[in-house]
């Protein structure tokens, strides 16, 4: 660690992972209830735990796209952050919206209230009070490290950083406007999830995986640099107006499905990009860096990214296809695989790498890492495969042959017992992680060939 | 130089195309040639406007696609 | 087209290692995007029109066939000036300056022709529900012209500030429109 306030970041690292744990460990209640759908039904009512799990997802990856930014803005930028004070401060103001968040959702207090009652919208039920401190918090965020970026060094990875961090934060004021026609609310509400998950947060991630690139690597910057622009390119190109597939049945004009399915069927070549970049890296580099973990997260982070959120993003995008299949366990299939892939497994890679240095030791114990990474990407990637076969087998009994929801449901219970299997891996897997990066002092195996530090 | 040709040979294969249009052909025959005229004038923008004339192998690829696109536009409009 | 150039313009970029594509590779980037784009869209509709020729046909008999002819003459003939333009970026500024102008003014051209169209079309009461077929004419050549229009400003832009390397770059942008629109006139008013 060459700068002080990289370690910031420790602190976004250490409640960003606690929300995982929460995140996951909701994961399992809901697998449970999708067998057992009388568990906890009267105190954790289902939509209530949904709204955790999806919330706690969120804001954790946030929080580790944050702290990503403390731990690397500085080195690029060659500078100290310029306020430690604030970055703390943002990230008090998060925790406090946060907690107002989990008390609010499982006791639904002021329910109904202007400021203070949840909002009832997929993602955006957050009451306003804690929507105007993430904004707080955002520009917080964002004041602090543009200071930082402009007085050091600009690179690329700080440019695509940054591009795609204040168009975040940005979008997300789309979150106040909640008009009371179901179809304009639903439209602009995809403002902010669409174009979050495939707009700007493709281009956090696409700066953070140059960034472990560079330093796991050794590959030139130039070379690095041209393929961030590339990436950056394709993903704008294909994601801004690939919105449109959320538009085939809400109201809204029906080109939306042409100019849905086109778009978006090209929202997997950033991908296919990013998975490029990734093994051309990897195979081109000379250096042979230390973190092994890191190294397998990034990779790991940028093939399951292709799948998730390419490939199975891909299978029920066509409006054709999504008349079919829309809002059946196919989407839940897809939503896992691309959260976990590009999003999750980055920041597990970010925090992997840079864990050792935060800490001040070696590079911690690798081998439970690695093991964790590949249990929670077994886990998920067989949930994926349960839950696309349950969407197959639902989408051809309910929308097909017409048959009623809940007697589908029934039908699905294999799948589902298979998927709460899955699960317990993945939870399993995530509790290892954190041990691995948290706890041991000391490296399990021996070090081969001394290796020069960067 | 050539410029000045290859505007010449544009302008020339759209009034062609025109006469072609009025003049009352076959279906068949309409389809394959308002597609090789257009086919024609993609290569020339392309090689000479857009200079690929210069990347032999880029030119190639995209007279690659290019056929397979407009052998899809023909099947599908003598299809039906 | 027979004779190659003799010379390859001296402004152009050096081989930055894309396999030796002319200019800058992004501009590449977005050429390959946006032809892919409009191919599936032309696709798609002649898809479509498999369900009903007859209708796609009546609706087609509602376009101004001579009007995308004279539209092709005129982009083609901006895509020259434009080309020459690039070409005379670097000794030529003033020169270069005229011809840019001169071809965004024929873009200009181009949107009246265009909107005649689509304000008969209108006064008839044909929107982009009426058919199938205008639902993919209004979204392929109304995203066309939107292209159209960010490649007048663009070559203004750059003929404000000229030097090589900003001109080379909306030239091809130039090109690129032009690329699609001879992709498009046959399959949305001629075939």
């Amino acid at each position: 660690m060459k700068y002080q306030t990289q370690k910031i970041a420790l602190a976004y690292f250490a409640v960003a992972m606690a929300l995982f744990a929460v995140q996951v460990t909701m994961g399992l209640v809901l697998g449970y209830i999708y067998i057992q759908p009388n568990f906890l039904s009267e105190i954790l009512p289902f939509n209530v735990g949904r709204m955790l799990h999806t919330n706690s997802l969120v804001v954790w990856l946030l929080l580790g796209f944050f702290g990503a930014a403390y731990y690397l803005v500085p080195e690029e930028s060659e500078r100290e952050i310029h306020s430690p004070k604030l970055a703390y401060l943002q990230l008090a103001i998060f925790v406090l919206g946060t907690a107002g968040v989990v008390v609010t959702y499982l006791f639904n207090l002021f329910d109904g209230n202007f400021a203070l009652g949840n909002e009832g919208r997929e993602f955006l039920e957050q009451p306003k009070w804690v929507k105007v401190g993430i904004v707080v918090a955002a520009l917080i965020f964002l004041y602090n490290i543009t200071m930082t970026v402009l007085a050091g060094k600009k690179t690329a990875i700080t440019n695509i950083l940054l591009l795609g961090l204040w168009a975040l934060a940005l979008l997300f004021l789309f979150a106040f406007y909640n008009p009371s026609n179901l179809a304009l609310d639903k439209m602009y509400w995809w403002y902010v999830v669409h174009l979050w998950v495939e707009g700007t947060w493709e281009l956090v991630m696409a700066s953070i995986l140059a960034f472990l690139m560079l330093k796991l690597t050794g590959v030139d910057r130039e070379v690095v640099e041209k393929w961030l622009y590339v990436i950056a390119a394709l993903a704008l190109f294909s994601g801004i107006l690939g919105t449109g597939h959320h538009y085939y049945w809400i109201g809204t004009p029906g080109y939306w499905q042409w100019i849905g399915s086109i778009f978006s069927s090209l929202e997997i070549v950033p991908f296919f990009a990013m998975m490029s970049f990734a093994f051309v890296m990897v195979w081109k580099g000379r250096r042979d860096h230390p973190n092994k973990a890191a190294l397998l997260w990034s990779l790991g982070c940028a093939t399951l990214a292709f799948f998730g959120a390419g490939v199975w993003g891909f299978l029920h995008t066509l409006h054709g296809v999504n008349y079919y299949s829309h809002g059946t366990q196919i989407t839940a299939a897809h939503g896992h695989l691309a959260f976990y892939g590009a999003y999750v497994c980055l920041n597990l890679a970010i925090i992997t790498y840079a864990m050792p240095a935060l800490r001040g030791r070696d590079p911690f114990n690798q081998v439970l890492n690695m093991a964790s990474f590949w249990l929670m990407s077994a886990g998920v990637v067989f949930m994926t495969f349960t839950l696309t076969f349950a969407g197959t087998v639902q989408t051809h009994l309910q929308r097909v042959n017409g048959e009623a929801y809940m007697d589908v449901q029934d039908q699905l219970w294999i799948f589902y017992a298979m998927r709460f299997g899955s699960g317990v891996a993945v939870v399993l897997g995530a509790v290892l992680f954190i041990y691995s990066v948290s706890f041991p002092r000391r490296e399990i195996i021996e070090a081969g060939v001394k290796v020069p530090a960067e | 130089m050539t410029l000045h040709r290859t505007w010449a040979a544009l302008v020339a294969l759209s009034f062609l195309t025109a006469a072609l249009t009025t003049a009352n052909p076959t279906r068949a025959a309409l389809v394959m040639g308002v597609l090789a005229l257009a086919g024609l004038k993609y290569r020339l923008i392309l090689r000479h406007y857009l200079e690929l004339w210069q990347s032999p192998a880029w030119a190639r690829g995209f007279d690659l696609v290019l056929a397979l696109l407009l052998a899809s536009f023909a099947g599908l409009l003598l299809a039906g | 087209m027979p004779a190659p150039h003799a010379v390859s313009s001296p402004d152009a970029a050096p081989d930055d290692g894309a396999g030796g594509l002319p200019g800058e590779v992004m501009i590449w980037i977005l050429i390959i995007s946006e032809l892919a784009v409009f191919s599936a869209g032309l696709l798609a509709l002649l898809a479509g029109r498999l369900t009903d020729p007859a209708g796609f046909a009546e609706a087609q008999s509602h376009l101004h066939r001579v009007g995308a002819a004279v539209n092709t003459v005129v982009l083609v003939t901006s895509g020259y000036l434009a080309a020459v333009a690039a070409h005379k970026a670097g000794h030529r500024p003033t020169v270069a300056r005229r011809l840019l102008m001169l071809a965004a003014g024929l873009g200009a051209v181009f949107l009246a022709v265009k909107a005649s169209e689509y304000i008969d079309l209108f006064t008839q009461g044909i929107g982009t529900e009426t058919h199938p077929f205008f639902t993919f004419f209004y979204l392929l050549t109304g995203f066309h012209a939107a292209h159209v229009l960010a490649g007048m400003v663009l070559l203004m832009v750059v003929a404000i500030r000229l030097a090589p390397r900003p001109v080379g770059v909306a030239a091809a942008f130039w090109h690129m429109v032009d690329l699609v629109w001879v992709l498009l006139v046959p399959v949305v008013y001629l075939l």
